[in-house]
């Protein structure tokens, strides 16, 4: 802050002030990006093109132009080709099989179970046939839906509906049939998300009004009980297999990152400080296993774990490079998913919504597949079919019986549902419900 | 700053004006001007997006449009006003392309003061929660606190920015920072509740 605006400051704004000057002192901009700029301009700058006229530099601008010329019409023609609808990442690689997958998916044989998408603060499910995409409260009757959540046995789809400011937690059947709200009154404030336990018997949830208390409501709308924890949530909580203590990605004055409280004592155990993404942590089907993505901003590596929870052994899936230091851009890792046997991991790595990439890790820690590029927000059923958002588009891609390093076919299922809302990427979200027998 | 850019530089001891003039022809003149503001332009730009990447791609857009118009630059203000004109427009531009994401705004409310900066995670949960606060300001109000405290103008440079005098800056200051302290309060109530 400068001294003239210091000094005619109010003595109680005074620690607000400090703290906007320490945060934006805090904001370090990344010493690749200056330079790479400063020299992008100097080349930019007009004194750098006026050079004395000799017969090298005409030798030379000719050249440049040509040069120029030939790079003008590689760029047409990549902009030709670009207007055209291109084949999918997947396509490009495997283009022959998509037609019997789509085939299958389409008539029921596999991929049978119904699909849930939040996108733009609605919630759609997969039509029987899944050609489309059939929104849920067409008429917004219960406001902004801006989460989803299976039951356990896939039978039952919960969401969260907020009305001005007031949340409730509707639940619906596996077809979306009427909405049928969990609470008696919207009382709870905003609600950002909703989470079932193991046992299919009790919701969790948190509101905008206070990031450090959870709700725990029976399923049956009965027995509100209110938990205030000793630490701030930066990400819905997960319960832990024996349902006695929660997961969430946290902060209090001495720790943050991945941290791990009992519901009974309030203790917080740390699992990792370097968790840094809300969803960037997921139980395996068992619950035996979980895995979570680091961020080692001293090392510049990010690591997928899996740690075997009764016993802390840890296995490192795979690393990415990020770039070092505190003040850098760093990718996010998102949307983990397990496979249903437990050996596979999917998640989503990427700095925007454009530039991610779908990696499978295999859990054994044997390797690491790229499945789609320029594409997000996976999901993985319990039949091996991976759903996934690409180029506005939600793909599904059949993982049964993956072996080899190869892509699996993938086809375009549905079109992402068009939507007015300027909503955040990462609020995206699909997920399967039970399979059809 | 980064200790690579800091080599010797001939235009080190001359005022921004000055440098302005002599940038118009000299790619180092404005080579100067640049690691002098780039800072600020950023941090302008972060504090409005949230967004590293973004606030890097608004900072390049904004020195490559500075650097277009730099002959326009008559040397009448200060320039790292009419720099900041600049960004801002570029700043106005982005959101009318990408509306802000209002429903995002309103999700956590972290009580400012309570978390460590120790840790990379608290610093960043932090400055967003500082950010969204900001964003729930009415907008005067928020850019010029962005100005002076981000980007460190003078209540004069800011006025010139948002075409408002000295003293209105100085109000606008005075009440953003009264808004930010009620909310924050607000948050410890619910807290303490």
């Amino acid at each position: 802050m400068n001294n003239p605006l210091r000094n005619q400051i109010s003595p109680e704004d005074q620690p607000m002030a400090d703290h906007l000057t320490s945060t934006a002192q805090g904001m370090h901009i990344s010493p690749n990006f200056q330079s790479n700029l400063e020299t992008q301009l100097m080349n930019a700058h007009p004194s750098q093109h006026q050079r004395p006229s000799s017969w090298f530099s005409k030798a030379f601008t000719t050249l440049g132009w040509a040069l120029a010329g030939f790079a003008g019409i590689l760029f047409l023609s990549w902009a030709i080709r670009s207007l055209i609808p291109g084949p999918t990442p997947s396509q490009e690689i495997l283009p022959t099989p998509e037609i019997s997958l789509e085939a299958n998916v389409r008539s029921g044989h596999i991929c049978t179970a119904s699909l849930a998408l939040a996108h733009g603060f609605k919630v759609y499910l997969s039509s029987t046939n899944k050609t489309e995409f059939i929104r849920l409260d067409p008429q917004k009757t219960i406001g902004e839906l801006r989460a989803l959540a299976w039951s356990p046995d896939g039978q039952h789809l919960a969401l969260v509906g907020n009305t001005t400011g007031h949340g409730n937690i509707f639940v619906t059947g596996a077809t979306g049939d009427a909405l049928q709200p969990v609470l008696p009154k919207s009382e709870l404030g905003y609600l950002m998300e909703v989470v079932w336990s193991h046992d299919g018997k009790q919701f969790l949830t948190w509101s905008v009004a206070n990031n450090s208390v959870i709700y725990l409501i029976e399923a049956d709308g009965t027995g509100i009980e209110k938990i205030t924890l000793n630490l701030y949530m930066a990400s819905t909580p997960q319960f832990t297999p024996d349902g006695t203590r929660i997961i969430l990605v946290g902060a209090n004055s001495t720790v943050a990152g991945l941290l791990e409280v009992n519901l009974a004592d309030r203790q917080t155990r740390v699992i990792s400080r370097l968790v840094e993404d809300a969803t960037g942590f997921a139980w395996s089907s068992d619950g035996s296993h979980l895995a979570y993505m680091e961020m080692d901003r001293e090392l510049g590596e990010a690591r997928l774990i899996s740690e075997e929870f009764v016993t802390g052994n840890k296995i490192t899936l795979t690393t990415f490079p990020i770039p070092k230091g505190s003040g850098s851009s760093l990718p996010t890792a998102s949307n983990l998913s397990w496979a249903p046997d437990g050996s596979q991991v999917v998640f989503d790595f990427g700095r925007g919504a454009n530039d991610r990439a779908i990696y499978l890790a295999y859990t054994d820690g044997t390797g690491i597949v790229k499945l789609a590029e320029a594409a997000r927000t996976p999901a993985l059923s319990a039949d091996g079919c991976l759903a996934y958002i690409s180029r506005g588009q939600v793909f599904l891609m059949d993982l049964r019986g993956l072996t080899s390093p190869s892509i699996p076919p993938s086809f375009g299922l549905a079109d992402l549902p068009a939507s007015s809302a300027n909503a955040d990427f990462r609020l995206d979200k699909l997920q399967w419900g039970a399979v059809s027998q | 700053m980064t200790t690579l850019m800091k080599f010797y530089s001939p235009h080190a001891s001359i005022d921004d004006a000055q440098l302005a003039q002599h940038a118009k022809s000299d790619a180092d003149a404005f080579a100067e001007l640049y690691r002098r503001h780039v800072t600020s332009v950023y941090r302008y730009h972060l504090a409005h997006t949230g967004n590293i990447k973004d606030a890097e791609d608004l900072t390049s857009q904004t020195f490559m449009a500075a650097l277009e118009s730099i002959r326009t630059y008559r040397g009448t203000g200060s320039y790292v006003a009419w720099l900041m004109g600049i960004a801002a427009r570029k700043r106005a531009m982005f959101f009318r392309q990408n509306k802000p994401e209002t429903s995002i705004d309103e999700a956590i409310n972290l009580p400012l003061q309570n978390l460590s900066f120790e840790n990379p995670v608290s610093r960043r949960l932090q400055r967003e929660q500082l950010l969204r606060a900001l964003r729930k300001l009415s907008p005067d109000r928020a850019e010029a606190l962005i100005l002076c405290f981000f980007s460190e103008l003078t209540p004069v440079e800011a006025g010139r920015v948002l075409g408002k005098s000295e003293a209105a800056i100085k109000m606008l200051v005075s009440r953003g920072l009264q808004d930010l302290r009620t909310r924050s309060s607000l948050a410890m109530d619910v807290e303490y509740e």
